[in-house]
């Protein structure tokens, strides 16, 4: 295994270490890189472009507290990939972070050949079939069809979500409480339909790890009593976390609701809250 | 053509199993999502029968096969029912064998797969336009999103002709519109997603990618917005390769019972689905 000694910091001489995933938790602990117009000498600002990856390494846009990047480092967790974490200020893009993706968004991939691939769900895809190991989607067409059913049904629940925590302090959420519990009754739905504790059957595969993020946001949001009338929902949910990837990747909530105020205040600060 | 049939609508008997060794495909003639599926079937060669769904009297056993009575659904004899239009032809992909649409790469599995995300506006665009056209309204802001989408398609193909191209861009039609389009950076999307010379979204062959756009570009012309392609020289020269495909060309929809179903389809007339057919 080896040292990767990342020279990104200008002004303080602390070194950083970037190990892969698979080893420690701690590469998530990794400053964001910002705009480099952001406040010029401060100690720790990242804003230069990183270089190019290394062999035998893929890397992620990510941020610590992205759902959908999270998708993606699920992903990567579960099949033992390896790979280095760069984190990107939201609030406060780097220049170049557009060029890996026109969109601006997280997360991204990008491996040793310079191979750029965005949206969440199509990185998860990628890692699937260009690593080895355990196929997170079926073989079966079929299975693979519903999986992405499935995914489909899910897909009002982000929106709803963002629209939950972005309500203006008088709006009362029980509308959009009510348009989630709708949500989640498709998917009750579906877990009752096939008699199996996961989405793809009996064990955890890409279509759980796709729709987690969420699940593991409710508590802190205040959204828990959505699942209340689900009762496969919530066994599902308790099950996803004896899983270890999802263990290993699980936000602490006080971090998560510090990170949460800061964004919403659009500050520049929010995105490496916690570190 | 195999999908010349009539529509099933409300208390019509539902059809039986289907045979084995064949697949069935719910449709509507003039439906675009259906016809990327319709597309995918054929150019695999896939045995296959369609059922047309009337889609304004819908028959309550279609809710069966699909939670809202949408269309396409795919209906295999083990009674397996695939529904999204995207998801369908890449089930059709996979399952059967012969030709694949999709590449073998990862990487170019992927490619293909943000190319669509490019595409996602383009459908509400092109009937948002049909339906203020039909119903005498304006939609310069309309066309104007939509010629937005297209440059941003037109951006992964490398510039065709040299300088003319970069002229046609940028001078403005006599009202001005093409002030106000924004062209992503051009080098980062080509670098991102495009290719050196290709014909194709996908390569030089068509592909997956180039069928699941083709049917709102078959339908510019007869929803009467086809100058939405005047600043898009690469798609227009796509769309004359696209013309060329056998798989393309076997399904082209005739342009007056196209024009016959619109006119029904905008009368509210349910006999609409089922114009053109001779039996």
């Amino acid at each position: 295994m080896s040292l990767r000694v990342s020279s990104f910091f200008c002004g303080s001489g602390r070194g950083y270490l970037s190990w892969p995933a698979s080893t420690l938790g701690h590469d998530q602990q990794l400053r964001c890189f910002s705009a480099s117009s952001a406040k010029p000498g401060r100690p720790g600002l990242r804003s230069a472009p990183p270089g190019p990856v290394p062999q035998g390494l893929i890397r992620v846009y990510s941020m610590r507290f992205c759902p959908f990047a999270q998708r993606t480092l699920l992903v990567l967790k579960a099949k033992g990939i390896g790979h280095e974490i760069i984190n990107i200020n939201l609030k406060n893009k780097p220049e170049w972070f557009f060029t890996k993706n026109p969109f601006g968004l997280v997360p991204v991939l990008e491996n040793s050949q310079g191979q750029l691939i965005y949206e969440s769900a199509i990185t998860c895809e990628y890692l699937d079939e260009a690593y080895p190991g355990k196929k997170l989607l079926p073989d079966d067409p079929y299975e693979k069809a519903c999986q992405k059913m499935v995914f489909q049904l899910f897909s009002k629940v982000p929106p709803l979500v963002t629209s939950f925590i972005r309500r203006q302090n008088n709006e009362d959420g029980s509308g959009l409480k009510e348009e989630l519990r709708k949500e989640f009754s498709k998917l009750e739905e579906v877990l009752t339909n096939k008699k199996t504790t996961f989405f793809g059957g009996n064990s955890l595969s890409m279509i759980d790890y796709l729709i987690w993020p969420w699940f593991e946001r409710l508590e802190v949001l205040e959204l828990n009593e959505c699942v209340d009338h689900t009762p496969k929902l919530k066994l599902w949910m308790a099950a996803m976390r004896e899983d270890p990837a999802v263990s290993s990747l699980l936000i602490e909530a006080k971090a998560f609701r510090g990170f949460l105020d800061l964004y919403l205040q659009n500050s520049p600060e929010a995105c490496d809250y916690g570190l | 053509m195999e999908d010349a049939t009539r529509t099933f609508g409300k208390g019509s008997c539902p059809p039986g199993p289907v045979p084995e060794g064949l697949i069935r495909v719910y449709s509507m003639r003039f439906c675009p999502f259906a016809h990327r599926t319709r597309l995918v079937l054929r150019a695999k060669g896939i045995r296959h029968e369609v059922i047309n769904i009337n889609l304004r009297n819908k028959p309550e056993w279609y809710y069966t096969k699909h939670p809202f009575g949408q269309i396409p659904v795919l209906e295999n004899s083990k009674c397996q029912l695939i529904y999204e239009s995207v998801i369908a032809c890449e089930y059709l992909d996979d399952a059967y064998p012969g030709r694949k649409l999709y590449p073998y790469d990862p990487y170019e599995r992927a490619r293909q797969k943000m190319l669509l995300e490019l595409f996602y506006k383009v459908p509400h665009l092109t009937k948002e336009c049909l339906v203020a056209i039909r119903c005498g309204r304006e939609c310069a802001d309309l066309k104007l999103a939509l010629r937005q989408e297209f440059c941003n398609l037109e951006e992964v193909f490398p510039v065709v002709i040299s300088s003319t191209a970069f002229t046609n861009r940028k001078s403005s039609t006599p009202s001005g519109e093409m002030e106000n389009i924004f062209f992503h950076p051009r080098s980062i999307t080509l670098k991102i997603l495009g290719y050196q010379n290709t014909v194709f979204f996908g390569g030089d062959c068509i592909s997956m990618i180039d069928y699941l756009f083709w049917p709102w570009f078959e339908r510019l012309d007869v929803y009467g917005i086809a100058d939405c392609l005047n600043h898009t020289p690469a798609l227009r020269l796509w769309t004359a390769a696209m013309k060329q495909d056998p798989t393309v060309c076997a399904l082209l929809i005739d342009r007056s019972i196209f024009l016959g179903f619109l006119n029904l389809y905008f009368q509210n007339n349910p006999d609409a689905f089922d114009y053109g057919l001779t039996c």
